[in-house]
């Protein structure tokens, strides 16, 4: 685990496109969501081998990541998000404020989407809650998706997520 | 046809006859609560039917984890209490998470199964995607390209554009496009994984950057509403079995003021001098055998006639005719060629007599024949016609 944590911070991910907003802008509309994952889908896709489709895929990672940081947020504070690229993997990194009480929930969370039953609980949230968790929002993203998912360590109250997200193989 | 409409651009309906339910659009509600019509109407139309239901998503571009929950829990929920109800989701596989997301309920209710819709989605599309015909694609539009780069222009065609190639095949008319008119962006889209490989790698070897070569099904594309100033749709609305279908979707996505450009055949009139009555002959049966498949090639002349159904205005049709005068006759001749196979082994997939292949295929050579016969003379008939999306 601590090889391949090492691997994956080592890695040469290239910057791609950011964005930083204040957080009472960002959640005084949830269309915010929609509007920034697709402007940001298709930005970052137009030299994708199939943009069309890949922005259509990116577009809906970055969607579910937005509305977790949409849902947990509180209005001090600002949301950034940064994109990053190396070869077919695009990297999502959305920092975002977050409670000091929420923030051994992500640690959580995020440590779920990596263990074996992963995909029995992403089955179980789909066959009992009729809204979706965070937890299973990043299941999805595990499972639909093949992201790996981590976070930063970040001195609070300010919480990293960290996205990789290998679509152009699943795309094309 | 109950109809839940929802903020644009998301669309909920229910079509009794067939047992359907279809979502399409984005859907990424904030709650289920703003989705409740559309859940209402899905568990209403659940309840009305016996047999099969059918939950159509492969227009459905976007889906967030909240709409997702909420129709799934509806499917399942039912699934427990109709233990006689077989549940198909149809997905396509150009949207390819919905056949991933909607697979899953599969693992929890064995009675739900999904079903991709574009696997066999028309009657021609082995054919038509057979790697085998690419060459011929090839030669083609080298061929149409000496007239088409003339008449273009009259269409609509210009620098600066946006243009959208839609069933491009191997993209060569979107490479021919832009070296000649220099579009700000262009966006090729096919339904054939090979034939969109091989137009990446062409565009690759010989470093052509900026075609967006994208995978997609022309009746149920991605692409947005009103984006293109100019859109090409060459020899593909005589081979669909809906052609209408495919004018929509490209009226959807040129805008206001923009125009569809498509070109067609009427096969009957290809023509050869000598050996006329044999040549005749081939493609009055050629015409006669497609529409088995229910392909009409002999759309051409009926070009206008679409194009106002579908609702454009200032329509322009012309007709020009390839000939094996129009550069080398080996060109046209390697076509026919590789109609000749093509259309023998249709034949043959439709039952026809072997006497019958003999006679058809003798046509085809014979059509060669007046190709490179020195004093020869052997043609193709094309119409182009465009039309313009009112403002």
């Amino acid at each position: 685990m601590v090889v391949a944590e090492q691997q994956r911070a080592e890695t040469p991910f290239e910057p791609l496109l950011q964005f930083e907003m204040e957080m009472g802008a960002f959640l005084s509309d949830w269309h915010h969501c929609d509007h920034l994952s697709t402007f940001m889908a298709r930005m970052i896709s137009h030299n994708r081998t199939d943009p069309v489709r890949h922005s259509n895929f990116f577009s809906s990672a970055l969607n579910e990541l937005l509305e977790v940081s949409f849902r947990g947020g509180s209005s001090d504070g600002s949301i950034g998000c940064a994109i990053y690229r190396h070869e077919a993997t695009e990297r999502v990194k959305l920092t975002f404020p977050c409670p000091p009480g929420q923030r051994q929930f992500y640690q959580e969370a995020v440590s779920k989407t990596r263990r074996g039953n992963a995909y029995a609980r992403y089955l179980d949230a789909i066959s009992t809650d009729f809204a979706p968790s965070r937890e299973a929002v990043l299941l999805d993203l595990a499972i639909n998706f093949d992201a790996e998912i981590h976070l930063e360590e970040n001195d609070p109250p300010t919480i990293t997520l960290v996205v990789d997200l290998p679509l152009e193989g699943i795309v094309s | 046809m109950s109809t839940a409409v929802l903020p644009a651009p998301f669309k909920a309906e229910f079509d009794p006859n067939s047992q359907e339910f279809s979502l399409s659009g984005v859907v990424r509600p904030r709650s289920a609560d703003e989705i409740a019509a559309s859940i209402s109407l899905l568990r209403d139309a659940i309840n009305s039917v016996r047999g099969v239901f059918y939950i159509n998503v492969k227009r459905l571009v976007q889906m967030n984890n909240t709409a997702f929950h909420a129709v799934a829990r509806i499917i399942l929920d039912e699934c427990r209490t109709r233990s006689d109800l077989r549940f198909v989701v149809v997905t396509s596989s150009v949207v390819g998470w919905t056949e991933r997301m909607f697979g899953h309920l599969n693992k929890i209710e064995p009675q739900v199964s999904v079903e991709v819709y574009d696997s066999t989605f028309y009657p021609g599309q082995s054919f038509v995607e057979d790697t085998s015909f690419i060459p011929i694609l090839r030669a083609q539009t080298k061929m149409t390209w000496r007239h088409e780069r003339t008449i273009l222009p009259r269409h609509g065609m210009r620098p600066g554009i946006a243009l959208a190639d839609i069933c491009c095949g191997i993209g060569d008319f979107a490479v021919l496009a832009q070296k000649e008119f220099q579009p700000a962006r262009i966006v090729a889209l096919d339904h054939s994984k090979p034939s969109l490989a091989y137009a990446r790698k062409v565009a690759a070897e010989f470093g052509v950057t900026g075609i967006e070569y994208t995978y997609g099904d022309a009746s149920e594309m991605l692409l947005e509403d009103n984006q293109f100033d100019f859109v090409t749709c060459r020899h593909s609305l005589q081979i669909f079995n809906q052609p209408e279908l495919l004018l929509k979707e490209l009226y959807r996505i040129v805008k206001p003021g923009g125009r569809v450009y498509i070109t067609n055949e009427k096969n009957s009139h290809c023509l050869g001098e000598p050996r006329a009555q044999s040549i005749q002959w081939t493609y009055n049966e050629l015409a006669r055998l497609l529409s088995h498949f229910e392909m009409d090639v002999e759309l051409g002349p009926k070009s206008r006639h679409y194009l106002a159904d579908a609702g454009f205005d200032d329509i322009l049709v012309e007709s020009f005719m390839v000939t094996n005068l129009d550069g080398d006759p080996q060109d046209f001749a390697d076509v026919i060629a590789g109609w000749e196979k093509m259309f023998a082994a249709m034949a043959a997939r439709h039952g026809e007599a072997p006497e019958f292949i003999d006679r058809f295929r003798q046509g085809f050579r014979d059509h060669i024949f007046a190709a490179l016969h020195p004093k020869g003379y052997a043609g193709w008939p094309i119409w182009a016609a465009s039309g313009r999306k009112p403002l």
